[in-house]
């Protein structure tokens, strides 16, 4: 496996400048962070070439303190028993991505999703744009700074608790006369 | 001459929809040209709740993705905290997991049994095999105290430790099923109906298969051998004697024997992982949940699950709470852009046979 | 016909007699409850002993069985759907989620309390109640619907635009045929 680690990042490193590379020893992973203009092509490359036909996963993590999306393509090579990480990231006020449904025809699944969920533009991307959601009018609601809980709050009824419903450590210290400390400890783990 | 299209809404409120999701069909006569899936019908917003939960408590809306088959997704789960954290899981676990999941494939199997059956308006085998599949449900429920939502696979191990004789139970539910799974066969393999109305229907060639990251046992189907048990094996899986059934043909027929020989698979392994089970503890405690914290990292995890490979992506920043879940089931890469292509030239009447044989289960994909 | 207030009372009695012992379910999984459907259909429990069993659409159903969360996407539709079924109706609430939210109290696409959008007759808790939860529930409905007690359609009707105010307020874009009441 590691000679195939060995040529893949080789083969990287030549083709797309700027790329580096982050090698787990020992498990069947290897990670590489790419320009996102790189996408399409990295990714063609492995999958025609390489051998990487299978897009496993793609994801969208929000990094809100760094301002930046990092976008994370998941491939994995049946017949080399590996997974490749291609990481890119992108600035989260314009965010913009290249299109690969092309490549993969299910990243149209996902790029509609994170279109939606993230607010990221995937040039040339079709299909509705209405995915999971009906006449959402708030910002992109998986981005870290919408919250959900105040959200919920004030869109939906809440059903009241029960009128002789106490805090329940309050109740618990007059039972027990003890401590909350004292009694967490005894009861967690 | 050509007739004219006229645009069918199928679902959300269908009996023959498996789950609640909408497909906008054309179709001219009863042929479908054109096919839009809507989704969206069940998004519970998890990935955003469990970003506001703390590690354990977003480990109990883990199950509950998808409802057929639980305990993949809590594998999923209970795995990937567990790399991120480096937390070693005794060696009586990963047996007592492997039996959990390959209990709860055969009970999903069960429901596919009459579920692929009902499509086609064979009620007869829907009696059975969901009937049957109680037995699995009463052994889930010593176990674990639940039905259907399990949270038994932690991480960190298990939550309980076999009950005692829990073993000879199962033997005797697997006895049974061995049977069972005979006249099944009897009733849908050599039922004539069966056999017409699913060769040749709901075809996925190889090269679609691989253009479309098809998973599972659909990708099985069209004569390609993957299995993420074999291939990038988890738990104690590269340890035991079990075999990856395929079959040519890539219709519904194909899948079904697939599946059909899986389901005996399962058992196979269960009877193993019995033999072969180490006494032992069970649990590698986890700190006070509410204080505890896992180091900076990610980690990307896959479980098969009956409708195929599931991924989770899971990422700390060294915090309290997940800063990002992301799970991508079997049904979202095969019951929205593959279903769209795969309808177009059926009929309609096939449509609802075709979406149970590619494992559709919406609140998987809309999460 | 009937006009004094005696005969009147026996054919209540008759009707809801009747009534109490064909319970047809709208076949409609609004939500993961819709698992445990099966196996309460099915041979070990079989609720069609008990008169329960399937329709396939709104208008042949007696019972809406709304199965657990329901998002603002699933209650525009389950609205629908409701309002397309023909007197006698009633709505069964299924899970913690349909009576506070449950698991999903903080989510921003789930509605927490379904009576404020649809007149519900029973409910029945847990996550996920068993098969046997489900019998006792529609034997709850049977012995409200002999009593008398199920009105949860008069009282929609009768209250008709509170519910439809309340609906309104998750349901943006409401485009919606008016059913003939």
């Amino acid at each position: 496996m590691n000679d195939i680690k060995a040529k893949l990042t080789e083969h990287i490193k030549a083709n797309f400048p700027g790329a580096a590379e982050k090698d787990f020893k020992g498990e069947n992973r290897i990670d590489f962070s790419i320009d996102k203009e790189f996408i399409p092509s990295v990714l063609t490359y492995l999958k025609n070439t390489a051998g990487f036909i299978h897009l496993s996963h793609i994801t969208c993590v929000d990094w809100l303190e760094e301002g930046e999306f990092e976008m994370i393509f998941i491939i994995w090579s049946p017949t080399d028993k590996l997974k490749v990480f291609i990481r890119t990231r992108i600035d989260r006020e314009k965010a913009v991505m290249p299109n690969i449904d092309m490549i993969w025809r299910q990243a149209n699944t996902y790029e509609r999703e994170f279109r939606e969920m993230f607010g990221i533009q995937f040039i040339g991307l079709k299909g509705a744009k209405d995915f999971l959601l009906e006449d959402w009018e708030g910002p992109p609601p998986m981005r870290r700074d919408f919250d959900t809980a105040a959200y919920a709050k004030d869109a939906f009824f809440e059903r009241p608790g029960r009128e002789d419903a106490l805090d329940v450590r309050e109740e618990i210290i007059k039972r027990s006369r003890e401590e909350i400390p004292g009694f967490a400890k005894k009861y967690s783990r | 001459m050509r007739e004219k299209a006229t645009t069918l809404y199928l679902g959300p409120q269908h009996p023959g929809i498996t789950g609640n999701m909408m497909i906008r069909l054309k179709v001219e006569g009863d042929t479908i040209v054109k096919a839009t899936t809507e989704v969206g019908y069940l998004h519970r917003a998890f990935e955003k709740l469990q970003e506001q939960r703390n590690w354990l408590q977003s480990f109990t809306l883990m199950c509950r993705f998808c409802v057929p088959e639980t305990d993949p997704m809590e594998e999923s789960y209970a795995r990937a905290v567990e790399a991120i954290e480096g937390r070693e899981v005794p060696e009586r676990a990963k047996y007592i997991r492997v039996m959990v999941l390959e209990l709860a494939r055969l009970a999903s199997f069960m429901l596919w049994y009459g579920g692929q059956n009902g499509s086609l308006g064979l009620y007869t085998m829907g009696q059975w095999s969901v009937g049957d599949r109680n037995y699995i449900l009463d052994l889930f429920e010593e176990l674990t105290g639940g039905r259907v939502y399990h949270m038994y696979i932690w991480p960190g191990g298990v939550r309980r430790d076999l009950p005692k004789g829990f073993e000879k139970r199962v033997i005797k539910v697997l006895n049974y099923l061995e049977k069972r799974l005979d006249d099944y066969d009897d009733l849908m393999f050599d039922n004539a109906i069966f056999k017409k109305r699913t060769q040749g229907v709901g075809l996925v060639d190889k090269k679609t298969a691989i253009e479309h990251g098809v998973v599972g046992a659909v990708l099985r189907g069209c004569g390609i051998k993957s299995d993420i048990r074999i291939d990038d094996p988890y738990e104690i899986y590269d340890q035991l004697d079990f075999e990856v059934p395929t079959a040519e043909g890539g219709d519904i027929w194909a899948r079904a024997l697939v599946r059909r020989q899986e389901a005996r698979q399962s058992i196979r392994i269960i009877r193993q992982v019995i033999d072969q089970m180490p006494g032992g503890a069970f649990y590698n405690q986890i700190p006070n949940p509410l204080k505890w914290t896992l180091p900076k990292g990610d980690a990307y995890v896959r479980t098969e699950s009956v409708r195929g490979e599931i991924g989770l992506y899971l990422v700390s920043d060294g915090g309290n709470k997940p800063r990002r879940v992301h799970l991508r089931g079997a049904a979202y890469v095969h019951a929205v852009s593959l279903l769209e292509d795969v309808l177009i030239g059926e009929n309609v009447a096939d449509v609802s046979a075709i979406m149970n044989s590619l494992g559709t289960c919406p609140p998987e994909i809309e999460r | 016909m009937i006009n004094d207030k005696n005969s009147q009372k026996i054919v209540d009695i008759i009707q809801n007699w009747a009534r109490k012992h064909s319970i047809w379910v709208l076949a409609y999984g609004t939500g993961c409850g819709a698992i445990e459907i099966p196996p309460t259909m099915t041979s070990r429990y079989d609720a069609e002993r008990l008169g329960v069993r399937g329709a396939a659409t709104p208008r042949q159903a007696d019972v809406l069985l709304i199965t657990g969360y329901l998002t603002t996407k699933t209650l525009k539709r389950v609205i629908r759907v409701y309002e397309q079924m023909q007197d006698p109706k009633y709505v069964i609430g299924f899970g913690s989620c349909t009576i506070n939210g449950g698991m999903y109290y903080d989510s921003y696409n789930t509605i927490k309390v379904l009576d404020k959008y649809l007149p519900v007759d029973v409910y029945i808790n847990g996550c996920m109640p068993r098969p046997e939860a489900v019998l006792a529930g529609f034997g709850k409905l049977q012995q409200l619907i002999a009593e008398g007690k199920a009105n949860g359609a008069a009282e929609y009707k009768a209250n008709l635009e509170k519910y439809r105010e309340n609906q309104k307020r998750v349901i943006p874009n409401w485009i919606m045929p008016e059913y003939n009441w």
